[in-house]
């Protein structure tokens, strides 16, 4: 399947071979609804596995920091640019009382120290934003105590891509490169970091985060529930099968939709538009490697709970890629994110072009999360113990197979 | 912004459109969006279709730094009117996507602000 690659090779695989690697039988849907699994997903994929948390250009500058809240795994972690440029990870826990150090209000907020270091608003306890205890007040009055035993608590973080990945496990049973394996090669080389423009949106769901994860690894529903959002989308095509260890993928090709005259005129300024404009010729080589001209985009399950969908502006006009997570905050209740990427508009014309493109998609999404809640009632209903995959959904059937190895493990 | 909705030289008939519908943020643009009805959203696009390469060529020539006065006024007013096409051309005039999930419960956290920086942080 990669001719210009051949390392790549051993990861394609035809409709014939994925049916006999992952089979073809009904899969159990215990795991999505039995509470007692998620206790154990935890434990043996969240506190084990890399977790992509950031982006290098959501903190571009140093003392620029992130504070993301994982309730999954029971902390909130701040993601900091040091002094020396390196990104690190802590737990955003104050090692006098456990505090947090920076306060936030959401799931995810961003700020900047100019001074390199942050304060526990508590007793103001001080630490480098590398990590260790800088200053506390009245010290004197502890009797004993060792700053140097008491920095920040470091996460395990490393970036591939401009991705920022964090582990729990201490120290992690992979580096990150390994754990990305082929991953790392099918996607690496595309300028992501290029692309600076985002919109994100949020939702909790109430379902359990595999719901919401699965409904989003297939194209099998595009027909049907994008029927408002893609009218006439006229032969969605999923191909390309590939596995890489705990990851998969699959490209989606498709002959296109039926344009409405409004996105004609904004897609018309984003296609005109070099840092806009469909760009397949940057697309890694292992990615739609015969250039086909339906290419729409390559859709990839990084396990456990990350998918890039890496378009190129191929798909949706002048999207680079688009990405969803996943982030269980209990059993049945999910917090979804979904963030389009852009290079950033270079006039007025260009970003309200970009808009509409965004509204198209974020009302596609609108039409995606409308089934999952509904889903994860059906599943707890009882009335269903399987469920019934086809070739377009071996994503998925992919995923229970490594999520259930991890379990194992 | 200020209530001023004034609009660039040949655009001035749209004054009520923009009126109503220009607004700086995603956020107050949806409040907009969903309390519109089927007829609001077919006189907009009738309107305003027939001028959108019009106002699309104005604002190429505009950096998103620079937008003031009539200008930004007119940018609002674009903004609002991507984000209702879909409503008139794919969803028959109704402010909510059909069969979908509630878009109120949809949390857009990109910076809220169309004519700021575009790059979150």
């Amino acid at each position: 399947m990669n001719a210009e690659d051949p390392t790549l090779s051993h990861i394609g695989r035809s409709i014939a071979e994925i049916r006999a690697e992952l089979g073809v039988d009904p899969v159990s849907v215990e795991a999505i609804r039995d509470p007692a699994v998620y206790e154990l997903e935890r434990e043996k994929i969240f506190r084990r596995a890399w977790l992509k948390v950031a982006t290098a250009w959501e903190i571009p500058e140093i003392g620029d920091y992130k504070v993301k809240e994982m309730p999954v795994a029971d902390t909130s972690v701040l993601i900091v640019r040091g002094k020396d440029d390196k990104i690190r990870a802590f737990h955003n826990v104050c090692t006098h009382r456990g505090n947090k150090v920076v306060p936030n209000g959401d799931f995810e907020s961003f700020g900047r120290s100019r001074a390199g270091v942050v304060t526990c608003r508590f007793h103001g306890w001080v630490f480098g934003t590398d990590g260790p205890l800088r200053s506390v007040p009245m010290e004197e009055g502890f009797g004993k105590i060792d700053k140097s035993c008491l920095g920040l608590r470091e996460i395990a973080c490393d970036t591939w891509e401009g991705f920022v990945f964090i582990n729990f496990a201490d120290p992690p049973e992979q580096s990150l490169l390994d754990y990305l394996g082929d991953f790392a090669k099918l996607f690496g080389g595309y300028p992501y970091a290029e692309s600076t423009t985002i919109f994100r949106y949020s939702t909790v769901l109430e379902c359990n985060w595999k719901v919401a994860h699965q409904a989003f690894s297939e194209g099998y529903h595009v027909p049907t529930i994008h029927a408002g959002s893609l009218p006439g989308f006229r032969g969605v095509e999923h191909s390309d099968f590939k596995l890489m260890g705990p990851h998969a993928s699959s490209t989606i090709y498709g002959a296109g939709m039926d344009t409405a005259a409004s996105t004609a005129a904004f897609a018309g300024v984003l296609h005109g538009a070099e840092p806009h404009r469909p760009r397949p010729d940057q697309l890694p080589p292992g990615i739609n490697p015969t250039r086909r001209t339906d290419f729409q985009f390559e859709l990839p399950n990084l396990f456990p709970n990350l998918i890039i969908h890496l378009s190129a502006g191929c798909g949706y006009p002048g999207m680079s890629f688009f990405t969803h997570q996943f982030w269980p905050l209990d059993h049945g209740r999910t917090l979804w994110e979904g963030i389009n990427y852009f290079r950033p508009a270079r006039n007025a014309a260009e970003r309200v072009a970009q808009l509409h493109v965004n509204a198209l998609h974020r009302n596609a999404w609108l039409e995606d999360t409308a089934t999952m809640e509904d889903t994860f009632t059906g599943i707890r209903s009882g009335a269903i113990d399987q469920m019934y995959l086809m070739d377009q959904e071996f994503l998925i059937r992919h995923a229970v197979r490594v999520h259930d190895d991890f379990l194992a493990a | 912004m200020t209530d001023d909705k004034s609009l660039p030289s040949g655009f001035e008939q749209f004054a009520d459109l923009a009126a109503r519908w220009a607004r700086p943020t995603e956020g107050e643009r949806s409040q907009i969006r969903w309390a519109a009805s089927k007829q609001d959203f077919a006189d907009f696009y009738a309107a305003f279709m027939p001028k959108l390469d019009e106002a699309l060529a104005l604002l190429a020539d505009q950096s998103l730094e620079g937008l003031s006065g009539p200008t930004a006024n007119l940018f609002e007013l674009v903004c609002a009117f991507a984000e209702a096409t879909p409503h008139h051309e794919l969803y028959g005039g109704s402010a909510e996507v059909p069969f979908s999930f509630s878009a109120r419960r949809f949390v857009p956290a990109h910076r809220d602000r169309p004519s700021a920086s575009p790059v979150l942080r």
